[in-house]
């Protein structure tokens, strides 16, 4: 079912005079996993505070699901409709245990307990996938870096989210640790999931990808397969060229 | 209402008259009136106004001491003529002598006394050689404007040679046309009076509604209206002016007190809660230095404020420096623990300064450079302290803005305020930038302090009157831009010192605060905030 | 967070509490009992005690530092206040001083009912919501926080203060209001009142520190550390944080406006000084020497610095604001979390500040 998780539209983003991101369109399908690379100031995670309601576009709209606007909706209304992200610095709850982490992810509302049978088992479920379980009950404060990214990414699937956007998953990872995650990323992929990576590690991004979108200054240079990336004379020049 | 005006206009008509012949005086005759029953008294005294407003000098010269003596009872009037009795000399031909045997004081009636009174101080108007003097002379005139003498006011101010005193001549030459007989002069004077509104020309002007000239004759009646309208609307200027000025001085000293905080907080993401105690350090730092010339170097008094501005600025600098490096420093990234941190600092100085100068107000100078001031329109004063506190405004805001965009110390202000990570890889060392910032806004603050100490009172808790205010301007102004800092600045204060006269000082605050809430709704960054997107 | 039923300090100090009220309360006229300096003296502390939970719920649990508490209070104050020169109006006759100042023939047409104790409660309530609300929505909405907010709640106290000290407003302007002679149909100043008041403010504080810390023990406490810890982070899990900051903040600010209605009984005055900035902050000192983000931590620490301050403010006044900068600048150096700190390295952890401070987390 190749539908559109994510349609925009024309999207412009202004910081002051710097132009973030420029008249930018971009259509990403369920059961895709889609990698967003480019140089440092393209707009890659711009585009993702955008999509999660962080930011809000000058102009242009995001469709969630072929259907609805998602711009100018608050970012919980954005992230209830299914739609999860990781942050490019991990953003973990340094006061709460990692057991809270994936309760507060996977279910939303201030009441309800953390503790229903139904909830341990989906916690129990997550914590094993992200490899947390045996710290259940620590801080989150007292994991190490590459645990926060991971508690984080545990975090955002607990939610079952349609579409999850990761902001750089493996920055800071040792090479263990990023081939977990890339095989944790490819086991994620779904037939009614998007799943989109902003990452700087072409090797990862070659393992996870199906499709690659390379930004530059604000707009689509290149979309299409990574050897088609990877060959593209225009990419090379903006990668290697300066 | 109209019985007492009898005698006045029958005084002036008769005044009139004896101005109209005059002739050589004759001092003998005047002498002998002088002695001579209550009628003739009364003439003598009518005798020497005129003297004094048409007289020649000698004549005026001649006939100073007579009304005074008159009034003391100095006057003895004997056979040959009269004595003044004081001085010992004749009268007429002021040669020194003794009263005869039989020498009689008269004794003037309540209605001539009040003549001689105003003879007495209309001769010393033109003659008296003290300033003083001629003041009160003036003084005593100006009770009775509508009996004095035409011709008299405008001698004397052609004569009269201290400038402050002629133009109080010149106001009095104008209440006594608006009140004399003559409608055509009394229209002259009307629009001469409107020339220079006041709330005081406004008073006299429409008094003159009452009058019976404003019912009986159109021409005054129009005059009248038309000078009270004309005057209306400059005090309506005057007042628009002087709030302007009174709110841009208000936002100099606002300025002054938050432009270190903004720097501050830009930089480190700290708000100075002793900021306030600074600006007070400021203050007692200038006063020390008055109290020091005092005694060292008393012909240098007038310029302690102007020498006062290194130690102001250097003092609280070392105090701002000391905090950032004892407190601060330690409190990287933690600015809600900074800020109970600075608010200890703020206690104890409070408290330090009150144990050791006391909690009354500190007295200062005024000199020459802060007194007074130039009246414009209406009661509009241009006055010099003011215009101090925000000359040195712009001063401050001229070396500020030099400082941060024209120096190696602010380029490295500006790099750790966008990114001080970045700033601490590429080699700039932040905390040194912090330290310095830090004393430089600590500066800035005791600076206002020597800036407002003319304008307002001194003492261990004026910080504490500024520091809302000055929070205010940042969170308004936004972080760590100089163009938000006066912008806000200049707003808090004119919107401060516009509804003060409206609804009072306390609702100008909760509606300044308000609009900032209001504001923060529109744009949370404040006025001139840079945006980006999450670090 | 540990359960309930392992957090001993948590059970010590409410024990502690209980058996102090009861002690005073079976002991009172007898000569065990404790004298009326004392007892009041307590009865005050434990209100100030309240007011110290009350910015711990919001600082410590939700990373909002709020400087302008006193305001709550104060609402609670002149609220308290209003009951009782009416109701001793009503019951003695008594003319209020401020009405006679202003020259009054009777009270202002807002003070109607205020003779009658639940109506004067509802309306506190009614007050301190609509103020925490509408304040709490437009800056919570606008995303003002961290510094931006202590130094706007900080300029609210101000404004109210000056509002306050206007005399025409019918609140007794500047020299506040006194004199209460009646409450709840009692004489007031008797022991058997002083000793009620204090055992009502140490029963309250006991139940207000079992609700907060069911509140921060339940999911709802976790949600409010999240937003401490990562506001857009919590927000991008589909938790409308406005919503959560909104509710603890309007609790926090009902919960200072109670310990306000008990002190002022107590102190028998309320004046605008109540409402000066200088308060506001004092609140969040006791809260930071006593550790904040531990409930019984705010209480220890408002209890002791207190009883220190009231035991100066006799003893040697004027020391007292240099003892104070020196408490601050020693806890926020040293013991950043407190008398928490303090006991941690002494008697539990031996393991030093930065397990602790991970432990934590320092709230922005």
């Amino acid at each position: 079912m190749a539908m559109t998780a994510l349609l925009v539209d024309g999207l412009s983003v202004r910081f002051g005079s710097f132009q973030a991101i420029d008249d930018l369109s971009l259509a990403i399908d369920y059961g895709e996993v889609r990698a967003v690379i480019g140089p440092n100031g393209a707009g890659k995670t711009t585009l993702l505070d955008v999509i999660s309601g962080i930011t809000r576009p000058k102009q242009g709209r995001v469709l969630f699901d072929g259907a609805h606007e998602i711009v100018g909706r608050s970012e919980a209304a954005i992230a209830r409709a299914g739609i999860r992200r990781k942050f490019q610095k991990p953003s973990v709850f340094e006061g709460l245990s990692v057991r809270q982490h994936i309760a507060i992810g996977a279910d939303v509302g201030f009441r309800s307990r953390l503790d229903t049978p139904a909830l341990e088992d989906r916690v129990g479920e997550v914590l094993e996938t992200v490899r947390l379980a045996d710290k259940a009950d620590a801080l989150a404060g007292a994991l190490s870096h590459g645990q926060k990214q991971w508690l984080e990414i545990g975090m955002v699937l607990a939610s079952e989210p349609k579409v999850l956007m990761l902001d750089e998953p493996v920055a800071g990872l040792t090479d263990e640790e990023t081939e977990r995650t890339a095989s944790l990323v490819r086991a994620l992929k779904r037939p009614d999931r998007a799943i989109v990576v902003v990452e700087h590690d072409m090797d990862f991004v070659e393992r996870i990808a199906d499709r690659v979108t390379v930004l530059h200054e604000g707009r689509t240079l290149f979309e299409g397969s990574m050897d088609r990336v990877r060959a593209d004379p225009a990419v090379v020049e903006v990668y290697l060229g300066r | 209402m109209s019985f007492w005006r009898l005698p006045i206009l029958l005084s002036c008509l008769l005044l009139l008259a004896s101005g109209a012949q005059a002739a050589p005086l004759d001092r003998a005759a005047l002498v002998a009136d002088l002695c001579g029953d209550a009628g003739q008294m009364g003439q003598a005294g009518t005798a020497l106004l005129d003297v004094a407003a048409n007289g020649s000098a000698e004549d005026r010269a001649w006939a100073a001491p007579l009304a005074g003596a008159v009034l003391a009872r100095g006057l003895a009037c004997d056979e040959e003529s009269a004595v003044l009795a004081e001085a010992g000399l004749d009268a007429l031909t002021r040669a020194p002598r003794e009263p005869g045997d039989k020498a009689r004081k008269p004794l003037a009636s309540l209605k001539n006394r009040s003549v001689f009174q105003l003879a007495d101080a209309a001769l010393a108007l033109r003659s008296a050689s003290a300033v003083g003097a001629r003041e009160a002379a003036l003084k005593t005139l100006e009770r009775k404007p509508s009996q004095i003498p035409d011709g008299l006011l405008e001698a004397a101010a052609a004569s009269e040679t201290d400038a402050g005193l002629r133009e109080q001549i010149d106001a009095l030459a104008q209440t006594a046309a608006l009140n004399a007989s003559d409608p055509a002069a009394r229209i002259r004077a009307l629009a001469s009076i409107a020339e220079n509104p006041s709330r005081r020309a406004l008073t006299k002007v429409s008094a003159l509604t009452s009058d019976p000239a404003y019912a009986s004759n159109d021409d005054f009646r129009r005059a009248v209206d038309a000078a009270s309208a004309r005057i209306e609307r400059g005090i309506a200027i005057g007042d628009a002016l002087a709030t302007l000025y009174n709110g841009l001085s208000f936002a100099s000293i606002l300025f002054m007190a938050a432009i270190g905080l903004a720097i501050i907080f830009g930089l480190m993401g700290v708000i100075n809660l002793a900021q306030g105690e600074l600006i007070m350090i400021g203050a007692y730092v200038t006063w020390l230095v008055q109290q020091g010339l005092r005694y060292a170097a008393p012909s240098l008094l007038d310029w302690y404020l102007v020498l006062a501005i290194p130690a102001a600025f250097l003092v609280t600098a070392a105090i701002g420096i000391a905090i950032e490096v004892s407190l601060l420093r330690h409190l990287y990234r933690r600015p809600l623990m900074s800020l109970l941190a600075t608010w200890a600092v703020s206690l104890f100085l409070i408290n330090l300064v009150r144990v050791v100068f006391g909690t009354q107000n500190l007295q200062f100078e005024t000199p020459f450079y802060v007194s007074g001031g130039v009246p414009v329109i209406g009661d509009f004063i241009f006055t010099w302290n003011r215009m101090f506190a925000i000359a040195f405004a712009i001063v401050t805001l001229t070396l500020t803005w030099l400082v941060v965009r024209k120096t190696p110390l602010g380029l490295n202000i500006r790099a750790v305020t966008q990114n001080r990570d970045m700033a601490a890889c590429i080699g700039i060392p932040t905390r040194r930038v912090d330290m310095m910032a830090f004393g430089l806004g600590s500066g800035l603050a005791g600076l206002a302090g020597l800036a407002l100490s003319p304008i307002y009172s001194v003492n261990p808790q004026m910080g504490q009157n500024f520091i809302i205010d000055s929070f205010m301007v940042v969170v308004l102004g936004g972080v760590g831009t100089i163009a938000g800092t006066v912008v806000a600045a200049l707003g808090i204060g004119q919107i401060n010192v516009l509804i003060e006269p409206l609804w009072g000082a306390v609702a100008a605050k909760v509606i300044v605060l308000l609009m900032i809430i209001a504001f923060l709704q529109w744009r949370p960054e404040g006025l001139f905030a840079v945006k980006g997107r999450r670090k | 967070m540990k359960r309930w039923t392992a957090d001993w300090p948590f059970l010590g100090l409410v024990g502690l509490l209980v058996v102090v009220a009861l002690a005073m309360a079976l002991f009172a006229g007898t000569p065990f009992g404790l004298s009326r300096y004392l007892a009041n003296a307590i009865g005050q502390l434990a209100a100030f005690a309240v007011l110290a939970l009350s910015l711990d719920l919001i600082w410590g649990y939700l990373g909002i530092l709020s400087l302008g508490h006193g305001l709550f209070f104060a609402v609670g104050g002149y609220v308290v206040a209003m009951y009782l020169l009416k109701h001793s109006f009503v019951v003695t006759g008594t003319v209020p001083d401020f009405l006679q100042f202003m020259g009054w023939k009777d009270f202002p047409f807002y003070w109607a009912g205020f003779d009658f104790f639940p109506y004067a409660l509802l309306a506190a309530v009614v007050v301190t919501l609509l103020i925490a609300g509408v304040f709490g929505y437009v800056s919570f909405r606008s995303r003002v926080s961290g510094v931006y907010f202590a130094i706007i709640t900080q300029a609210l106290v101000y404004v109210a203060m000056l509002l306050m000290f206007r005399n025409d407003t019918g609140f007794g302007g500047n020299n506040g209001m006194t004199g209460f002679t009646v409450m709840f149909g009692w004489p007031m100043g008797t022991s058997g009142m002083i000793t009620g008041l204090a055992v009502a403010s140490l029963v309250v504080l006991a139940g207000v520190l079992v609700g907060c810390r069911w509140l921060v023990g339940s999911r709802f406490g976790a949600l409010m550390l999240a937003t401490r810890d990562d506001e857009t982070r919590l927000r991008t899990l589909g938790y409308e944080t406005l919503r959560l900051k909104l509710t603890v903040w309007c609790l926090s600010a009902v919960i200072a406006m109670i310990a306000g209605m008990l002190y002022v009984p107590q102190v028998g005055i309320i004046n605008p000084r109540l409402l000066s900035p200088e308060l506001s902050l004092e609140i969040a000192v006791w809260v930071a020497i006593g550790g904040r983000g531990h409930l019984v931590g705010a209480v220890i620490g408002a209890l002791l610095v207190n009883a220190v301050k009231f035991w100066l403010s006799s003893a040697a006044p004027d020391v007292w604001p240099f003892i104070l900068s020196g408490l601050i600048v020693l806890v926020v150096l040293v013991f950043p979390n407190g008398l928490i700190d303090l006991a941690r390295l002494k008697l539990v952890r031996p393991m030093g500040p930065k397990r602790i401070a991970a432990e934590v987390g320092e709230a922005r």
